[in-house]
């Protein structure tokens, strides 16, 4: 294998890229889905939390009180969230149809130390995301109308949990486990989807187009053809990969450790890589190659994630800055398992090579 | 009769072509592999995901809450002395002492304390759950009846509420008296019944359930639920399930992609197009086997799940839809590359646009934008209406009827053997549907006919800014949504111009960009009409739509738009093409805001 045989195939792969426009395509690609995944984090993080989409109105909803009195009617009149108003229940439910009013509450006479449980019934909009917003505003008051009955009733209760208190001032926020938990490692990893897709494509075309003969014809190898592929491929990862780091950084997300999430990624995505060119130099036909390869993608990826200290766990890791010194042993095993498919490439290409010169 | 044995026979080639040309072991192979992923599901469900693993570190003095910490993956735990703790203080996110939780003031020990707080609740449930005396230990049960209100959508725009301003007295209803019947103030379950409604739900806590947990209200079975039960619903199995129904129609339609670039590799297709059959029939058996089994599928798994059949027919236009974009990115691709990243770029767009809004399933009546959200419906066992069905599919019905229009229009041999880059191709696939000797009148059509485009488009987008708080969500949309229509109208205008830049006297501007604004306003008009009422009436809608009902402003507005890119082309050739569509959308946004703000006030 020569170097420079190998930059001609690299170069001759991106000016390809450069000239079809199709670069321009995944940057648009990549534009796309930084835009939907920060939409999709306000979004989502207010499904996770909705509590986080409650703090943006610092709206009084009003709620109809029903029935008897109790320590609910207390809790709500002294919540900044609700004004209370004491109304009968079909005027209370006709009004909350209207929308005059958020929700109704209606409670029975059961007594606090009473052998039953309060059941008391909450008419909400249907369908609708104020209600959302509103049961988890409710959902404080009966938690702490829950823990005064629970206290009245403590007696007949056999075993407490242990206790803990929390610091009020910390509010956390899902936000912070989606994005490093979940976001950062998906999207660092990929680029190496798209690179993998790429290496099939650039192999099966070279068969399906017949520009083959071209190829052999020159004094290009056709192992160091293949090589030259795979090495434009990864190429791109660490490009794509600082391409999110950089947006996620002008996002204000801090990551840590970048240069050891740069070195795993780029190892890691080697993988996907080579299984591609070597599933590509089999079926030598992108239909099924691609076919062949994403449902293989699927169960490798599956299966590392079911493995502890997976790459992506140790992105995710390293992101926050809580790795510790496992992140060697990870990186050493993705690393063997990179360089046999390497020396499995390398020999199948080498076979298909010889094929093609005597054949 | 000789169309249909025509489709019949370019089918039958189509099936055989495919299987003889499946090297012998991809089938043995992509058995072995679909067993493998069984398996692995299998392990992944054992094992559970490990992509959270070790993200905070705690310590802990009392034996029972580290165990409980130690239950999530995503602790490092550390029990210790208490001494040794306040020693090590700084070295943790975050400390249990003598009972109390101190976090550390950074956004992952926000973070840690959010997360144990999680892990106390389940812990504290577990115990409570199992008590002998359940209603000591729960003492509160809400049991929650939604009340339907048809305002629905134009009431509640992102954070913002529609509920009269809160007085002094109490809100007297309007209308007349519904007859609410008073609840009964006993559960009418067991406490047996209640219990393992809970149990099941402690139970639930399963290393994937612990993405989905803070989303679903646990399903309790009754409708009973404890305080700590009470949040808004998300169908995450049935999201899931979405995704088993959705990615087999991506794989056949990924064959279908490559079967029309086949054709086009070294002019293999020269020979189908050389027979007297026509092109509309050539695509149609060509398509036919993968519509089967794209159809094939949804039933088998359909029938699998056990859910009722109709479920499938809001898949149909989404099948279709899927199949004509593959025979338009198969057509225009040049390249393997190129065909990937486009079609890439196109799932992700419409996963985006399938998906996303059917996670408001059950909270916002804007998921019914996507298809999707009527299959979960089905699934929980709520009928969807025809007016449901016609106004979430009818923009999949009419795009892909027109894309396919312009397949067929484009299935001949120039344009499939033509090298040309991907954007000149566009154009020049927008182009056969411009006749030269109907420009007007075919600037007209095919204004019209963009609608559904631009419709699902600024639906798109009106699914992303859903979610941020208002004034940014108006201002955004306001803005995309005059960037598109202008780019809309300026297609055929600049598809024209590119054909033949002499074309454009300025009788000829004039007209076309006259009739380009009717088009636009007519096709508009029309959709509106039919499907999308719902969304038309918000405040949203006034700004996608300009429904306002004068028809002669709408009507100036489009023209001045069209004319400003028109002018553009015509004074400065090509290059003026981006800043023109810039002033157009510029005019039509500042439009808009008066009508909005002039609306507000």
């Amino acid at each position: 294998m020569k170097a420079k045989h190998l930059s001609i195939i690299v170069k001759k792969e991106f000016r390809g890229l450069l000239n079809e426009r199709t670069i321009l395509l995944a940057i648009l690609l990549q534009l796309f889905i930084a835009l939907f995944s920060s939409f999709l984090m306000v979004g989502l993080t207010s499904m996770y939390d909705p509590s986080s989409l409650a703090k943006y109105s610092r709206f009084r909803y009003s709620v109809a009180y029903v029935g008897n009195d109790s320590g609910i009617r207390d809790y709500l009149a002294e919540s900044r969230d609700f004004n209370v108003y004491d109304m009968d229940l079909s005027p209370a439910v006709t009004a909350l149809q209207e929308r005059k009013l958020a929700a109704v509450i209606w409670v029975p006479d059961t007594a606090p130390d009473a052998m039953e449980p309060v059941k008391i019934t909450l008419y909400t909009i249907e369908n609708d995301l104020q209600s959302a917003i509103v049961n988890v505003k409710l959902k404080d008051v009966f938690l702490a109308y829950e823990k005064d009955l629970r206290t009245v009733r403590q007696a007949r209760i056999t075993e407490q949990p242990v206790p803990l208190a929390f610091n009020p001032a910390r509010v956390g926020n899902d936000f912070y486990e989606f994005v490093y938990g979940l976001l950062i490692p998906l999207l660092l990893f990929m680029p190496a989807l798209i690179a993998s897709a790429l290496v099939i494509d650039l192999i099966t075309e070279e068969y399906q187009h017949e520009t083959l003969e071209t190829l052999i014809a020159s004094p290009v190898t056709f192992t160091e053809m293949v090589w030259g592929k795979v090495i434009a491929c990864e190429i791109l990862i660490p490009v794509q990969a600082g391409a999110w780091l950089i947006l996620l950084l002008i996002n204000g997300i801090a990551i840590e450790n970048v240069p050891a999430i740069f070195l795993l990624v780029a190892v890691t995505s080697l993988v996907p890589i080579l299984i591609g060119a070597l599933v590509a130099l089999h079926y030598r036909e992108r239909t099924f190659a691609q076919f062949i390869f994403s449902t293989a993608l699927v169960v490798a990826l599956l299966f590392a994630l079911a493995i502890p200290a997976n790459p992506l766990n140790m992105v995710t890791r390293l992101a926050v800055g809580s790795a510790g010194t496992e992140q060697w042993p990870a990186l050493a095993c993705v690393t063997a398992v990179a360089a046999i498919l390497a020396v499995l490439l390398h020999l199948y290409a080498g076979r298909t090579g010889k094929e093609h010169h005597t054949g | 009769m000789g169309t249909i044995r025509d489709i019949a026979t370019i089918a039958k080639w189509e099936v055989r072509r495919t299987v003889t040309q499946m090297s012998r072991d991809t089938l043995p192979i992509a058995i072995v592999l679909f067993l493998l992923l069984i398996a692995v599901m299998g392990f992944t469900a054992q094992s559970g995901m490990h992509l959270q693993d070790g993200m905070y570190t705690a310590g802990v003095d009392d034996p029972v809450l580290a165990q409980v910490l130690a239950s999530d993956n995503r602790f490092t735990v550390y029990e210790l002395s208490p001494a040794a703790l306040r020693q090590n203080r700084q070295s943790f996110d975050l400390v249990i002492l003598n009972g109390t939780v101190i976090a550390g003031d950074t956004d992952r020990g926000r973070a840690a304390q959010k997360t144990v707080q999680r892990d106390y609740g389940r812990y504290t449930a577990s115990v409570y759950n199992r008590q002998e005396d359940l209603f000591a230990a729960y003492p509160l049960w809400i049991d929650t009846e939604g009340v339907k209100s048809e305002l629905d959508f134009t009431s509640t725009q992102s954070g913002q509420y529609i509920s009269a301003r809160p007085g002094a007295a109490a809100p007297e209803p309007e209308g007349a008296l519904l007859d609410v019947p008073t609840p009964s103030p006993t559960l009418a379950v067991t406490s047996d019944d209640l219990r393992t409604s809970l149990t099941r739900t402690e139970s639930g806590n399963s290393q994937i359930a612990r993405y989905t947990e803070m989303l679903t209200s646990s399903d309790t079975g009754t409708s009973f639920r404890t305080p700590s039960q009470l949040s808004p619903p998300l169908p995450f199995d049935s999201i899931i399930l979405i995704f088993v129904f959705i990615f087999p129609l991506y794989f056949c339609s990924q064959f279908f992609m490559m079967s029309i670039m086949n054709e086009r590799i070294e002019r293999r297709g020269e020979l189908l197009l050389s027979t007297p059959v026509a092109p509309a029939t050539i695509i149609a058996g060509k398509m036919l086997p993968y519509f089967a089994l794209m159809l094939a599928i949804c039933a088998g798994l359909t029938l699998y799940i056990g859910a009722p059949l109709p479920i499938i027919l809001p898949l149909i236009p989404v099948i279709l839809f899927f199949l004509a974009n593959a025979l338009v990115i198969g057509m225009v691709s040049r390249s393997f590359k190129e065909l990937s990243f486009i079609s890439i770029f196109f799932s992700t767009v419409a996963t985006s646009y399938l998906f996303f809004p059917s996670i408001f399933a059950n909270v916002h009546v804007i998921s019914l934008i996507s298809p999707l959200t009527l299959i979960i419906l089905a699934l929980q066992g709520t009928a969807y209406t025809a007016t449901d069905y016609i106004f979430s599919t009818s923009l999949f019905w009419l795009t892909a009827g027109v894309l396919f229009y312009i397949g067929v229009r484009n299935f001949t041999e120039e344009r499939l053997f033509s090298g040309h880059g991907l954007l000149t191709r566009i154009r020049e696939f927008v182009s056969s549907g411009l006749p030269e000797n109907h420009p007007f009148a075919s600037l007209f059509l095919m204004n019209g006919f963009l609608i559904p485009f631009v419709f699902m488009v600024q639906m798109l987008c009106l699914v992303l800014f859903f979610n941020l708080p208002m004034p940014y969500s108006l201002i955004l949309l306001i803005v995309f949504a005059a960037e598109i229509e202008e780019m809309a109208k300026a297609l055929g205008i600049y598809t024209l111009y590119a054909r033949n830049p002499g074309f454009f006297s300025w009788k000829n501007l004039l007209l076309a960009c006259g009739v380009t604004a009717l088009g636009f306003l007519v096709g508009e008009k029309l959709l509106l009409f039919v499907t999308l009422a719902e969304i038309s009436e918000s405040v949203f809608g006034s700004v996608l739509f300009l429904s306002l009902g004068v028809l002669w402003l709408p009507l100036l507005l489009h023209f001045i738009g069209t004319l400003t890119v028109a002018v553009a082309l015509k004074a400065g050739g090509r290059k003026w093409l981006i800043p023109g569509l810039i002033a157009a959308a510029a005019i039509h946004c500042l439009y808009n805001l008066y009508f909005i703000m002039g609306w507000l006030a």
